[in-house]
């Protein structure tokens, strides 16, 4: 699909080379990590327009408001929620439960850690986390490495769960019109059996060498979980608000709402019972200290990526790819899900799993034709949903949350090296696709 | 404003220096060059921040009314005493110089690290005094009120 407007690209150049220069340069300069990505994104988006590749009206018709609300709504939503300790409480109430010992901690962190991610973006999770264990592992005097190396898994692994868990399921459940319901009952299924079999392999890698000694584990006893809850009005207000948002997301579609209106309406809901009753100036002072700690970094990326695809889908290329794809597997179903579950996990393991979903997603709507309709599509998503988010367990550069860790590690004195990672890591990740490609086969292929 | 002022070369240990600290009760020692001149300053919260990991001082775990002694307070300490000052001393003090106002002092004291002393420059950067914010309130006190209105 061409468009007119298409044809005033600067200096007569291809509009189709700009556009896929334009995004190829702002891949790599973003993989490379030396600028900012939200920067970049919006320099190559700012680029996209100026060029004349598309128009600012096309440009922001491109952007996926849903995704942008929705991350932006959680992230208020757990920034204030944060505040009152409530994380922390949970991670020392499960460090005590068993008894300090390293492997149960270990096990029940790793748990927390993905069940936190299936409903909190995991690099918030990891941030909440990563600074607590460490501090266990201090106090069991144990290198932290098995400890994080399990939690990066199972962020990602949890992540995949549902709508709200990782930005590549955001963006997929808002470009295939698929709620956070459908995800319950597709991806969520799957993850604990990756996250169990993900467990006995860490076992044998690391668990059976785990040892602190009977003071150290006393010392961990000695944590007082009640003394991590520092609000306990607002956690209530918190909890009210998390549960009522949650709740929003499952029955979302019935009442014909999107993601985005109820994140959003929770953190503004939230965001008024925080400072209930207090003065003006404490309640501003409050608000801005919240959107303070909002990534907009994050937000601005999207932005920016939203409209770098954009530009790039409206040149042709993508429905060119998609059909390239096709010839590839022969139009066959079941091997373009599987084509897209396996180079969807490589890929994320190797680049930015947002920038490959953005460009994936116009890459399968353009499948339709092919396959009778967008409505069959749906075993497509799911593949590129575990594809994408589960890959992110390959490398250290595989997700946004690992590298958060590895940034941990690194200022705590126990760097993780990237080849030691992926040694651990890429066959775990490898395994769990395989997993998940039973599960698809048998659900939806067969 | 205090003239007579301790002050520390950079490839001191910091044993000997916060043995300085704690003999006067200091808060903050100016490091200084073989020609006086301002190089930083080493104070209490500085070494503090190493006794603490990284991940507390950075602000990702912000307080932790629920952890008990650990032991890491004094195994860091330990770490530190045989480093070089150097190493640890903060090299963007705040620093004002001999011929500014009070007003714009205080503003300084408040403003840089809203830290209670700064090091007095002269226009060699040599080092001439330290002055506390607690040496403002004191010249203040001198004042009449009709001279309050001009100082």
């Amino acid at each position: 699909m061409h468009d007119e407007t298409v044809s005033q690209v600067i200096f007569g150049l291809d509009p189709t080379w700009v556009a896929v220069s334009l995004l190829l340069i702002v891949y790599v300069v973003i993989m490379a990590e030396k600028f900012n990505r939200a920067v970049l994104s919006l320099l190559g988006a700012g680029m996209m327009i100026l060029c004349g590749v598309i128009t600012q009206e096309q440009a922001v018709a491109g952007i996926d408001f849903n995704t942008i609300g929705l991350l932006t709504g959680m992230m208020v939503i757990v920034a204030i929620s944060q505040k009152t300790g409530m994380f922390q409480f949970v991670a020392i109430k499960s460090a005590k439960m068993v008894k300090g010992d390293p492997w149960g901690i270990l096990l029940v962190l790793s748990v927390v850690t993905a069940v936190f991610s299936a409903f909190l973006d995991n690099v918030t999770t990891v941030l909440l986390i990563a600074p607590v264990t460490l501090l266990i592992t201090d106090a069991l005097n144990i290198k932290p490495y098995p400890f994080l190396f399990a939690q990066i898994l199972a962020s990602n692994i949890g992540g995949t769960a549902t709508l709200i868990g990782d930005p590549p399921n955001i963006m997929i459940g808002s470009a295939a019109g698929l709620s956070f319901y459908d995800f319950m009952v597709n991806t969520a299924p799957i993850t604990p059996l990756i996250m169990f079999v993900t467990m006995i392999f860490i076992w044998f890698m690391f668990g059976k060498n785990l040892h602190a000694t009977e003071e150290a584990k006393a010392l961990v006893m000695q944590f007082n979980e009640h003394d991590a809850i520092t609000n306990v009005p607002l956690l209530k207000k918190s909890l009210f608000v998390l549960f009522a948002v949650i709740s929003g997301f499952t029955v979302a579609h019935s009442f014909h709402l999107q993601p985005a209106s109820i994140a959003m309406f929770g953190a503004a809901l939230l965001l008024v019972l925080q400072t209930w009753g207090q003065d003006l100036q404490s309640k501003d002072h409050a608000y801005e200290g919240i959107m303070a700690e909002v990534e907009w970094t994050t937000i601005f990326f999207f932005v920016g990526l939203f409209i770098i695809v954009t530009g790039v889908e409206h040149t042709g290329v993508i429905e060119m790819l998609a059909h390239k794809t096709l010839e590839l597997t022969g139009g066959d179903f079941n091997a373009t899900a599987g084509a897209i579950l396996w180079v969807s996990a490589i890929a994320s393991a190797l680049i930015d799993n947002i920038p490959f979903v953005a460009t994936m997603i116009p890459l399968i709507e353009n499948m339709a034709p092919t396959f009778g309709g967008t409505e069959y599509l749906t075993p497509l998503w799911w593949a590129l949903a575990l594809g994408a988010c589960l890959g992110g367990n390959g490398s250290l550069i595989g997700a946004s949350a690992n590298l958060i860790v590895a940034g941990f590690a690194q200022r705590a004195g126990h760097p993780i090296a990237f080849l030691q990672f992926m040694k651990h890591a890429f066959g775990l990740m490898l395994m769990s696709i395989a997993i998940a490609h039973v599960y698809l086969y048998f659900r939806y292929l067969s | 404003m205090t003239k007579d002022v301790i002050s520390c070369l950079q490839d001191q240990k910091v044993s000997d220096i916060i043995d300085i600290l704690n003999e006067n009760s200091f808060r903050m020692i100016p490091v200084v060059d073989e020609n006086n001149k301002i190089l930083g300053a080493l104070n209490t919260i500085n070494l503090l921040s190493k006794l603490v990991p990284e991940y507390i001082v950075k602000g990702y775990l912000k307080s932790i009314p629920y952890a008990p002694d650990m032991g890491l307070l004094r195994k860091h300490y330990k770490q530190i005493l045989d480093i070089e000052v150097a190493e640890l001393m903060d090299r963007n003090p705040t620093i004002v110089h001999e011929n500014e106002s009070l007003l714009s002092v205080t503003a300084e004291l408040i403003t840089h690290d809203r830290f209670e002393y700064a090091m007095v420059a002269n226009k060699d950067n040599e080092l001439v005094g330290i002055i506390a914010s607690s040496d403002v309130l004191r010249c203040l006190g001198k004042f009449t009120p009709e001279e309050l209105f001009d100082a």
